[in-house]
């Protein structure tokens, strides 16, 4: 069973998410910020991690770019309630850029496309 | 081939080279060579180097251009035997030179480059001393520069190999040694190849080679001599599209485990304000021109080589009226998905066969520009990939084709 990290400032979207995913029949861990999050990453080895940009203690953008340097292939899928982030050339080294919504599709399109990229 | 080298200062060990690949060159080689020899000192003070132009025996002057070109780090000036042209093979001179002096890393540089500084050199060659083998560069282009990227050759590598390299052909590239011997050990290898072919081969053998890539962020925009695509396509068009179709037969194991791309890593961040691309004259008349030329000198080859549900979607296109002229990508996508077939089933008028995907390249390229015209860089970038999107989207269309072939390839080959 895939393992999915949530990290999101927000409660209410970890929650959603957590129960959106384990639907989908993936394995949900979380994070409320992105301090020690390379850490954590060591610790559960995520297959795929969906990361929030405007975290309340950092920019997720920067964090993209640790976890680049650190795990070459590990999937991340950016996610904000703003578009206009998909526009920083940063977000390139993402998997997918989501924009929050109600509508959780796109999200699940982005993980089940990033966990099948993964096989090559 | 034996090749020519002046190596006035007997270098005979380096820990990185920094590669210009040249013909007739003579009025541009001594900038990037001047920039070059300031980045190597500047950023890889620490290590032996030496910047190397291999060039195609160019009677215009470039090796004096070159050697004459002060700079505190040393030169070498390889070339081709007289009347061996060509890209591919003044790289692969450059590789054997790369080889022969140990280096752990080889940085290349296009011969016309306006806008490098010394940081270009650092952004491409760093990454290689932090275990990355191949360097791609990303930078900022006009959205009518680089039609042969946009449209080609960036959506079907990442639709076929998965991975989303910006500029695959961008001319700029950083490869360890490690990929050096991959590349002299070559098994694939066609005249396209030797030509222009020769940025997407060393791309795509990367990734083939699971070669860990980055891409590096160059702050500035590609300043070169820049070609208005429905003017100056000349060989090199053929030149890439032969060399992808060509590369997908030895390389079908990888592609075809291929579903959906993955992202490439960037470098070279913090580079302050972005600066804009120079603008690009087009000639939109031209591109349409020859579009419509095509349909009565190509019409039987297209109806030969496309599936008959893309061939009747082309004919509606061509008779679009000209300003409302658009040309879908699902339908682009399946026509060079169809290409691709065709070069695999024929043995000989390939060249034809790509002949005749030249002008619906410049419909392609015509109802992008009318599309464009109004899209900042931004939204022309989002549009480009969106269409990428849809490239991976309409895979299984190749897959099921391709398929099919194999099959046919195999009761062939029994029947034998």
């Amino acid at each position: 069973m895939p393992k999915i990290l949530v990290v999101d400032d927000e409660e209410p979207i970890r929650l959603l998410y957590e129960e959106e995913l384990q639907d989908e029949g993936y394995e949900v861990a979380t994070a409320a910020s992105g301090q020690g999050l390379l850490e954590r990453i060591e610790q559960e080895k995520p297959d795929l991690i969906i990361l929030d940009i405007k975290l309340a203690d950092s920019d997720g953008l920067d964090l993209l770019q640790e976890i680049r340097t650190r795990h070459y292939d590990l999937p991340v899928i950016l996610c904000s309630a703003y578009e206009v982030f998909k526009r920083d050339v940063k977000a390139i080294a993402a998997d997918a850029y989501v924009v929050k919504s109600s509508d959780l599709t796109p999200l699940k399109k982005a993980v089940r496309r990033a966990l099948e990229g993964r096989g090559r | 081939m034996t090749s020519y080298e002046e190596n006035p200062a007997r270098i005979e060990q380096a820990d990185i080279v920094v590669g210009i690949p040249s013909y007739n060159e003579a009025q541009a080689i001594a900038h990037p060579t001047t920039q070059a020899g300031l980045g190597l000192l500047q950023y890889f003070g620490d290590k032996t180097s030496v910047i190397i132009n291999c060039d195609n025996n160019s009677g215009d002057g470039t090796k004096e251009a070159f050697l004459n070109t002060p700079t505190e780090v040393p030169k070498i000036y390889i070339s081709t035997p007289p009347g061996v042209r060509g890209k591919g093979n003044n790289l692969m001179d450059l590789f054997a030179k790369v080889d022969e002096l140990g280096a752990q890393a080889c940085v290349i540089i296009d011969a016309d480059l306006q806008s490098i500084t010394p940081r270009w050199i650092r952004n491409l060659g760093e990454p290689l001393f932090m275990d990355f083998g191949f360097v791609a560069p990303l930078y900022v282009r006009h959205k009518y520069d680089g039609t042969i990227t946009n449209n080609i050759a960036y959506p079907l590598l990442r639709s076929l190999y998965g991975r989303r390299v910006r500029q695959p052909i961008g001319g700029d590239f950083g490869i360890s040694k490690k990929l050096v011997r991959i590349y002299l050990e070559h098994e694939f290898w066609s005249d396209e190849t030797a030509q222009f072919g020769i940025d997407i081969w060393m791309t795509t053998q990367a990734i083939a080679h699971g070669v860990p890539i980055c891409q590096a962020y160059m702050g500035r925009p590609k300043i070169h001599r820049l070609k208005d695509p429905g003017a100056d396509l000349g060989p090199m068009f053929s030149q890439v599209v032969g060399t992808i179709f060509g590369m997908m037969g030895p390389c079908e194991p990888y592609w075809r485990g291929v579903k959906w791309s993955r992202p490439t890593a960037v470098f070279g961040f913090g580079l302050g304000e972005v600066e804009q691309p120079p603008p690009v004259e087009i000639n939109r008349e031209g591109l349409y021109r020859r579009f419509s030329e095509g349909l009565t000198q190509f019409q039987g080859i297209w109806q030969r080589v496309l599936a008959s549900e893309s061939f009747a979607k082309l004919m509606e296109v061509t008779e679009m009226e000209r300003e409302h002229f658009d040309f879908p990508s699902p339908l682009w996508a399946r026509i060079l998905f169809d290409y691709a077939m065709g070069y695999h089933n024929l043995d000989g008028e390939r060249e034809t066969l790509l002949a005749s995907l030249i002008p619906l390249y410049f419909g392609k390229v015509y109802s992008f520009v009318l599309r464009a015209e109004r899209m900042s860089l931004q939204e022309a970038e989002e549009y480009i990939e969106e269409q990428c999107m849809t490239f991976e989207e309409t895979r299984p269309y190749l897959d099921e084709r391709w398929g099919k072939r194999g099959k046919k390839d195999a009761q062939d080959s029994r029947g034998r």
